[in-house]
């Protein structure tokens, strides 16, 4: 298959060839990537339940959201610069890679579904806010927002099974392990 | 143990881990949703402590909501992750990644119950910097034991000669 240039371009980046050289950058982005991936789904699942009526119901819709999205977006922010940091080194195999595209698929659909439900089902609030059990709209909202991220988090690990490597480890690196 | 893991490695339970390739990211992607709702749910605990959030309800209050999603995912990540060390013992034994990790997770398990006794009881937003202070340690003990969960993958790489395969 073909590499498309703007592929070929991050792969031959700066950033790229010091992250296939580098020990340490791999494990610590992607650490950062878990955590940031964590604070993201545990952030979106507390708003989520408190939208189907689940947990949380004690305190009003708005608050809970008040105090949960702006977490969530900073940690977003974090998983968008570490996932981009990851996909450089490996470019090539990402860009043909299904797990990976289907991820960036599942990331878009949950972008639309949260936009649909603030433009829609948000310009209700008022009405709703403090309810145990808010509206149709806003639960269907919340389960599909809760099967996207799981999915994203499925694929995201699928990725690092399916996808191979396109270096290998550098060479001073001596690998002992009992026989 | 090394010796103890490559028998438990052969062993038909290992090899049946194995071999069903899908199992393995399957129980990675279980565990790391776990890990979500672990640290947020100590985050939230923390924050609380902090005054930051949830601040119009007792402490209590905010425990009763978080403590049962804490028990019952670490009891998940601990199914998940048992099965993953049966599939990969001698990997998990020779990393020090894992057994600092473990200790951690021991570290961080009595420390939230420590942070629960030094608060419970406490409505007000305003709590003694001493639990405070304790409260921030504990959250940096949850995010190290998220990276040491990671760099399981590359022992060697992140601590060279100090890993424990290297030296075997």
């Amino acid at each position: 298959m073909n590499t498309p240039a703007f592929v070929q371009a991050i792969y031959d980046s700066g950033i790229a060839m010091w992250m296939r050289g580098s020990l340490k950058a791999m494990p610590l982005i992607e650490a950062t990537h878990v955590l940031a991936i964590a604070t993201v789904f545990g952030t979106i699942f507390i708003v989520d339940l408190r939208l189907l009526g689940m947990a949380g119901t004690s305190r009003p819709y708005s608050v809970v959201a008040r105090e949960m999205l702006g977490k969530t977006w900073a940690a977003f922010i974090v998983a968008v610069i570490t996932g981009a940091l990851l996909v450089t080194p490996n470019a090539i195999t990402y860009y043909v890679n299904t797990a990976f595209r289907l991820k960036l698929l599942a990331l878009l659909l949950a972008g639309i579904n949260m936009v649909v439900f603030q433009v829609l089902t948000a310009r209700t609030m008022s009405q709703w806010d403090t309810s145990p059990r808010p509206p149709g709209a806003a639960r269907t909202a919340a389960i599909i927002s809760l099967l996207l991220w799981t999915a994203i988090i499925f694929l995201g690990r699928w990725i690092g099974f399916t996808k191979g490597y396109d270096f290998a480890v550098p060479e001073d690196v001596q690998f002992e392990f009992p026989q | 143990m090394f010796e103890l893991a490559q028998q438990l490695g052969t062993s038909g339970l290992s090899q049946a881990i194995q071999s069903t390739l899908w199992l393995t990211p399957l129980l990675q992607a279980i565990h790391i949703l776990m890990i979500g709702i672990v640290f947020i749910s100590v985050l939230m605990v923390v924050l609380r402590i902090q005054g930051s959030v949830r601040a119009d309800e007792p402490f209590d209050q905010t425990w009763a909501r978080f403590a049962p999603w804490v028990k019952w995912a670490l009891v998940v990540m601990a199914a998940t992750g048992i099965v993953l060390c049966i599939g990969e013992p001698v990997r998990e034994v020779s990393a020090l990644s894992f057994w600092l990790k473990m200790g951690l997770i021991l570290v961080g398990v009595l420390g939230l119950l420590g942070l629960r006794r030094a608060a419970s009881g406490v409505t007000g937003s305003t709590m003694p910097g001493g639990v405070r202070l304790a409260a921030v340690a504990l959250l940096v003990v949850w995010i190290a034991i998220i990276y040491l969960g990671r760099a399981i993958a590359y022992d060697a790489e992140v601590w060279g000669s100090w890993s424990l395969g290297v030296y075997a």
